[in-house]
This record gives C-alpha cells, sequence and structure tokens, in this order.
C-alpha cells in the first residue's frame, strides 16, 4: 500500500534501552538533554560553540519508533525525550489552551519534550512524530469519552514554571 | 476478565474502585518510560506509587494498576486516578508471588 494512501495502524518499533542524560551550560543558562545506549554515558564537562556543557543527571529510560502495521512507514521518535501529562497549571500557556478547545472535558494534553527545552536552535520535536504519537495512544482508549491530544513543548509558556507530570524515571533509575 | 472479578478472586486492597475493565493482559514494569509503550487494557502491576506512573498509565490506557508488596499511593495519587478512572488496587505479596497467583486465577 502507498504510504499517502494508508490510514496508518502505529505499533510501537525498535525499543530500546539506555539512559536520558541531561547537561546545561553554565554560560547561557541552556539545558539540553540526549538518549545514549552506551552503558556508560559521558559525564565529562565540554565545550561546544560559545556552550560550556556540563552533566546535570540521567537517568533509565526506554525510547521507541512507531511504524505503520499496513505499509510499514516509519517514523522515528529521537527527537521526544519525554512526554509530559499536563496540568493546565498556566491560563496563559498555550498547551492548557489547545487541550480546553477540544470538545469534551476528558481531554488529557501530553507534551512531547524535545532535546532542547530552550528551543535556542528554533527546533523541536517533529509535526510527524506529534501526529503518529496522537494516532497511536488514541488507537487504544476504550471509548469516545477520552481523548488524547499530544503536542509539541514549543507550546509551553515557560519551562521552568510548568508544572506538568514528566513521564520519566527521574530519581528512580538515576545514573550511579 | 473483569476487574472486579479479580479484585475478589485475588482478594486485593482497594485504593480506588473504577469502571469494570476486561483485562486484556498483565504488563509488569516499574519504569514509567517502558510504560508508556504497551498495549492498551493491560493489568499493570508495579511497586511504584508516584503521579507519573498514573500519567503512564492513563496514556496507554491500562485496564487497573495493582500496587505489591504493601505499596500504598498517596491521595494526590489516588486524586488522579480517579480523574483518569483507573482503578488502583494492593497486595502485601512481592510481584513475582502476585503473578504467580493471577496465572493460577486465569489471567493469561
Amino acid at each position: 500500500m502507498r504510504q499517502a494512501d494508508c490510514r496508518h495502524k502505529w505499533a510501537v518499533a525498535n525499543k530500546r534501552d539506555g539512559y536520558l542524560v541531561i547537561e546545561g551550560c553554565f554560560h547561557c543558562g541552556g539545558r539540553i538533554s540526549f538518549f545514549s545506549e552506551e552503558p556508560f554515558p559521558p559525564r565529562e564537562d565540554y565545550r561546544e560553540g560559545e556552550h560550556f556543557w556540563s552533566f546535570l543527571g540521567g537517568y533509565q529510560a526506554t525510547k521507541f519508533d512507531l511504524q505503520c502495521e499496513h505499509c510499514d512507514h516509519l517514523v522515528p521518535l529521537d527527537d521526544v525525550m519525554a512526554l509530559m501529562l499536563c496540568t493546565v497549571c498556566d491560563p496563559q500557556c498555550e498547551v492548557g489552551r489547545r487541550a480546553q478547545q477540544e470538545s469534551g472535558g476528558r481531554t488529557w494534553p501530553y507534551v512531547a519534550l524535545c532535546a532542547d527545552t530552550s528551543h535556542a536552535g528554533g527546533r523541536c520535536t517533529s509535526p510527524e512524530g506529534i501526529q503518529a504519537l496522537t494516532e497511536y495512544y488514541n488507537s487504544g482508549l476504550r471509548g469516545a469519552a477520552k481523548k488524547i491530544v499530544v503536542v509539541p513543548c514549543s507550546l509551553r509558556r515557560s519551562p521552568d514554571t510548568c508544572q506538568g507530570i514528566v513521564l520519566a524515571d527521574v530519581g528512580l533509575t538515576e545514573m550511579y | 476478565m473483569k476487574v472486579s472479578e479479580l479484585v475478589e478472586q485475588a482478594g486485593l486492597k482497594t485504593f480506588h474502585r473504577a469502571g469494570d475493565r476486561e483485562i486484556r493482559g498483565v504488563y509488569i514494569s516499574d519504569m514509567v518510560s517502558d510504560i508508556i509503550g504497551t498495549q492498551e487494557g493491560n493489568l499493570l502491576l508495579t511497586l511504584q506509587t508516584h503521579k507519573n506512573l498514573i500519567a503512564a498509565a492513563n496514556l496507554v490506557d491500562v485496564s487497573a494498576i495493582i500496587f505489591t508488596r504493601g505499596r500504598e499511593p498517596a491521595e494526590d495519587v489516588v486524586a488522579l486516578a480517579g480523574r483518569a478512572d483507573i482503578g488502583l488496587f494492593g497486595t502485601a505479596d512481592d510481584t513475582w508471588t502476585l503473578a504467580k497467583r493471577l496465572y493460577e486465577i486465569g489471567l493469561r
């Protein structure tokens, strides 16, 4: 089947285990994260252009991609570091607004967090990944009353004040 | 098997009773980043009792959650499970012992 004509049925593919590593730059205050499949992820400080990245923390994580069972189209989710449940803590935040625009009271907004929290590079999670995640999680719901909406983290008003519940194993499986 | 039947047969402690779901399988995990890659309808067995777990379980629409080894969720965790309509149950057994018991009861 041609991918363009396919009504995708997504399934988890390329499940992989590793560490989610968070680094911070003391120069600009920026934060980045990346997924490492190395047995011992790097913890050394290093310079990258004007940035001086230092290890802030890391913990075990599982990552996966989505692949269509009909047409085999693969959507890599390398740019998604974690998902976060929005608690609609800030009426000015676009994530909460998006959720409230949806019909009914059982819409659950989840934010796909990208590697560059500050979005200094102008990039965020891919629209294709966002769409595939939304379709995948809604396809598994038991009834029409509940709806999952996945949005990119660039819609967040502020990562510093955000009170969302991050679906990551912080504290549980921290690097030793 | 329905969640209510399982709770009765396994003698589970109830922290929150939600809509009576059909159990489509069993998944054992203590990592939320692992749970979000599972399928809908699974019964989740875990040691974790924090809110992150409920947020993950809601995303994959689990049939219910059983906390093992006597772990008990805090009030805010139960409240979030209530909003998500997820049943929360507990047992003093460790996860392995509970898994064997679920198999004997008939869950596959």
